[in-house]
């Protein structure tokens, strides 16, 4: 019997349904009290004093802190995300801004208060004495000369750049049977877990150690980041992650608020409690994805991709402590993905702003390269009038090239990518669909089908950095009584993959899967792991699992094979019973037996040469990382390249331009797929959280910097009306550098929705030259666009 | 500020307590009596995270005042399971059927399955996704979630 391979729900399942979770905020500790954070209300203001004392006044509050003691007493979070590692512009931020506040929200000041009433009063009584500064919120405006600084120091606004010429584009355009050229813009976007942000920290100040419960994905990181900035050793620190609501990358350390929670609590001495509301979640916790594109694309009259001229701007905000700004480099290290082009010129643009800075967004930058890649094949098959698959089918890495070095410097690992968009054309029955677009128009409905592929590489391995990390550890360990306990380095904020490790472990240890408890989150019990993001946690986390638990495995069939007096060679295991080979059902020893004969005998004939207990914590490496850079700084930071094929059939009402999904199609390949239902179930999430960002999400500030969505009714998410049901196709190319061949599924399926969904919409009106260029797709933007489009001649109007 | 006297009767067991007129519902719930089930995810009634129900209707627990529910019954995703282990026939089609991930939406998903089958027996699927547009799922795509709750009104019939 293998678990792998097998459909089985979330071992979670039972206790969340009930309600019975443990969420941050159902931490209750004795004598808790409660934090409030107060915020600039200005995009970029000096702090020329505060005056805390009508605060401090109030029955009730405990302590009130401002920037200039956390300046004081702290020192800056420490970048998740090297910068000076890759050539970037970094900055010392506080858990509280010191003098300046540079985006609407940044921490200014913090009470800690007997209860969340008294705190959010006393916010109302802090006196800050603010001079506003000119603010800039245009990532284009922000390049011009004379611009607002976000930062002065810097002398610009550009965190990070990058021009990299490849090939010989001139000679690719100067020898083009055409050009198109375009822009693409893709809307800041956040990713508004259900749960927001929130910490408890309780330190004691007598065993002089801190016990911390995070709504995060990296416990083990927020503990040494928590030490880096409060100054104390990592070891008086305990970091435990309770239920995690949703996280989705954005609950990737360190925000200001953590650090400052576990100050306040060593200033009080009783446990704090932080819990964000919506409306700082949507201010703070967070953006991402906000860029823009220019490109010009050569092609063959054959179809073929020949060269590109790039011009990307991302928008990444104000720069902070978090890795979010990273995404805008990873954009540009996908392309041209799942396409051959070896000619090409990038000028790539990391600007900063007066708005919330980037964190990491499931997607991380993947998806907005994949949007950009299939606007420029639907141009090219609408410019040569070659059919957009065929344009595809023509460009595409084949699946005999693998494993390909991409022009970014990334090594593609495997695929199979024109049999993917084969599989979900015959899924959508590409074919047919002419014949069902015309019967439709007949009853005056407009129709249209849109395909798009994405390329979700994962596993993310930044040279420098003590998050974003290659490597994790897993422990297995058999108690006598033989059951087997998995302590995890990384962590699953509800994706499932505690269950997923359960599985590989329980076919490691050819045992009962009910034999089998995970424990996950916990810096005082788990192995040194880095958690969960870049879907790392089955392909990285799952080997390490493995390899621990094939080591069990060995040692107990040795000692199986000593207690049957056989060879280790000759011995199987059926039905948890080690027999030797072909004496199935004619005795053995159970899993139990042996387990018990481990611990109790250590010094017996059975225990011979043999070390002692059955436990083994296990590392694994990524084994195909590359980071010495290559002379133009080019690393492959990506050891596996998920992708997938998606169509879309949508129905557009063009005198309003609404849009609803009718059907909604991916082929993925996660290579080896350990758990069917929940790779579904995480393709759903991905793709749905895809829609909201391609149709309907958008995270607006005015031009001086003042956001504009600060609840969900202004931030859109979309329910279950809004969404098709999701059909989902597998495809498994075994990634070849991990033990099962698991590539990671976690990101996948947001890439495809935003390049099939503007094909979809476009094709529905085949009459008009529709180009959508600006995501979210809201009836307004397709609207004018379908009024401001040409129409081509010789169509009727 | 003066407590106010208010009487209601949650899941089956009344209580009489004094309530601070600024407490919301589920506040009340979460922190005075310690039904931390019920969850909070917006406080301005969109995403329903904090759904119970209200006299037989689902309610969003974050918009209301627990001061002004004087004499209703209210039920929780406490009420619906007994004791130890059991789960109500919808909880368990959820736990069959992966109708949830991270957990935070799925008490109020549950009550709004519930308050729907009650209503309506043999919903059709749109009839569901309209019974549970109250309630955001960001982890789901909510397809599992309405397999779920046809699961579970296809147990009942």
């Amino acid at each position: 019997m293998s678990y792998v391979g097998q459909s089985m729900p979330m071992m979670t399942n039972a206790r969340l349904a009930a309600g019975k979770g443990m969420f941050v905020d159902d931490v209750q500790l004795p004598g808790m009290t409660f934090m409030a954070v107060l915020r600039s209300p200005y995009a970029h203001a000096r702090i020329r004093g505060i005056d805390v004392s009508a605060a401090e006044a109030l029955r009730g509050v405990l302590y009130v802190a401002t920037g200039r003691e956390i300046g004081e007493q702290t020192n800056p979070i420490p970048e998740t995300y090297d910068t000076a590692a890759v050539g970037a512009k970094g900055v010392s931020w506080y858990a509280l801004c010191v003098d300046r506040a540079r985006f609407v929200g940044e921490a200014v000041a913090a009470v800690v208060a007997e209860d969340r009433f008294t705190a959010y009063e006393a916010l109302d009584l802090i006196e800050v004495d603010y001079e506003e500064l000119p603010a800039v919120s245009d990532p284009e405006q922000a390049l011009e000369p004379g611009a607002p600084l976000v930062e002065p120091d810097w002398g610009d606004n550009l965190m990070a750049s990058r021009d990299i010429r490849l090939g010989d584009p001139d000679t690719a355009f100067a020898e083009a049977d055409g050009v198109v050229e375009g822009v693409v813009k893709s809307a800041r976007i956040t990713g508004a877990a259900i749960e927001p942000r929130g910490c408890v920290a309780s330190w004691d100040p007598y065993k002089e150690a801190l016990t911390f419960w995070d709504s995060t994905q990296a416990p083990h990181a927020v503990r040494m980041y928590l030490a880096r900035t409060l100054g104390i050793a990592d070891t008086s620190i305990r970091v435990i992650q309770p239920h995690v609501g949703g996280a989705f990358g954005l609950k990737l350390p360190t925000f200001q608020e953590e650090p400052l929670c576990a100050y306040l609590s060593m200033k009080v001495g009783r446990p704090v409690k932080w819990i964000e509301t919506r409306a700082e979640n949507l201010l703070v916790g967070g953006h991402a994805r906000d860029t823009s594109f220019r490109y010009q694309a050569a092609y063959k009259a054959d179809g073929e991709l020949t060269g590109i001229r790039l011009d990307v701007i991302a928008d990444v905000g104000a720069p902070s402590a978090l890795c979010g700004w990273g995404m805008s480099f990873v954009t540009w290290y996908c392309l041209p993905c799942v396409y051959k082009c070896e000619n090409s010129e990038t000028h790539l643009r990391s600007v900063v702003t007066n708005k919330c800075p980037w964190n990491a967004y499931r997607g991380y930058g993947k998806d907005a390269a994949s949007l950009l890649m299939e606007r420029i094949m639907d141009h090219i098959a609408k410019a040569t009038g070659i059919d957009r698959t065929e344009v595809r089918f023509r460009n595409f890495v084949q699946p005999d090239e693998f494993p390909y070095p991409q022009v970014s410097g990334a090594m593609l690992d495997s695929g199979n990518y024109p049999g993917a968009l084969r599989k979900v054309m015959e899924m959508i029955d590409y074919e047919g669909f002419p014949a069902l677009q015309e019967e439709a128009r007949r009853e005056g409905r407009r129709i249209g089908l849109g395909i798009a592929m994405e390329l979700t590489p994962e596993g993310c391995s930044m040279p420098g950095s003590l998050m974003l990390n290659g490597t994790d550890s897993t422990e297995v360990r058999i108690t006598p009584n033989g059951n087997v306990i998995v302590l995890t380095g990384i962590t699953s904020p509800g994706c499932g993959n505690e269950t997923g490790i359960a599985q590989i472990v329980a076919d490691a240890l050819r045992c009962d899967f009910s034999r089998i408890s995970v424990v996950q989150g916990d810096t005082e019990t788990c192995p040194w792991g880095f958690g969960n993001y870049s879907s790392r946690s089955i392909i990285i986390g799952g080997s390490a699992a493995q390899v621990a638990g094939d080591e069990i495995h060995d040692k107990m069939r040795q000692v199986a094979a000593n207690m049957l007096e056989a060879s280790a060679d000759d011995i199987e295991v059926v039905d948890e019973q080690f027999v030797v080979r072909g004496s199935a059902g004619r005795g053995g020893v159970g899993f139990e037996d042996v387990a018990r004969e481990v611990y109790s005998n250590p010094h017996g004939k059975n225990m011979e040469g043999i070390e002692p207990m059955l436990q083994s914590v296990r590392q694994w490496k990524m084994p195909n990382v590359y980071h010495q850079p290559e002379k133009q700084g080019r690393f492959s930071a990506y050891p596996s390249w998920p992708y997938g094929a998606a169509a879309a059939i949508v129905e557009v009402d063009p005198e309003s331009g609404h849009v609803k999904i009718l059907r909604y199609c991916l082929v993925e390949d996660a290579g080896t797929i350990v758990n069917p239902l929940l790779v579904d179930a995480n393709l759903h999430g991905g793709i749905a959280q895809g829609i909201g960002g391609a149709m309907f999400e958008q995270i607006a500030y005015d031009e001086s910097g003042q956001p504009l969505t600060a609840t969900f009714m202004d931030y859109t998410l979309p329910t279950a009306v809004e969404l098709p049901r999701l059909e989902i196709g597998h495809q498994q190319t075994p990634a070849p550098f991990t033990p099962l061949g698991t590539k990671g599924v976690g990101e996948s399926g947001v890439g495809g929705t935003l390049g099939s969904l503007c094909s979809a919409i476009e094709n529905a009106l085949p009459e008009v030259d529709l180009h959508l260029t600006e995501l979210p797709l809201t009836p307004s933007r397709i609207w004018e666009a379908i009024r401001n489009a040409p129409v081509p001649a010789g169509a009727a109007a | 500020m003066s407590a106010v006297k208010t009487s209601i009767t949650v899941n089956g067991t009344q209580r009489d307590l004094d309530i601070d007129p600024r407490l919301t519902l589920v506040y009340l719930l979460r922190e005075n009596l310690g039904l931390t089930g019920t969850h909070v995810g917006c406080t301005t009634g969109n995403c329903g995270a904090c759904t119970v129900l209200l006299d037989g209707k689902t309610v969003k627990s974050c918009s209301i005042f627990a001061a002004d529910v004087d004499g209703s019954e209210l039920v929780t995703i406490e009420g619906l399971s007994t004791g130890a282990r059991e789960l109500h026939p919808i909880q368990q089609a959820f736990v069959d059927h992966q109708g949830l991930q991270c957990g935070f939406c799925t008490p109020g998903m549950v009550l709004s399955a519930l308050a729907l089958l009650e209503k309506n027996p043999t919903p059709s699927e749109d009839d569901i996704r309209h019974a549970i547009s109250g309630n955001l799922c960001r982890c789901t795509g909510y397809q599992f979630i309405v397999e779920s709750i046809q699961a579970a009104a296809a147990a009942r019939a």
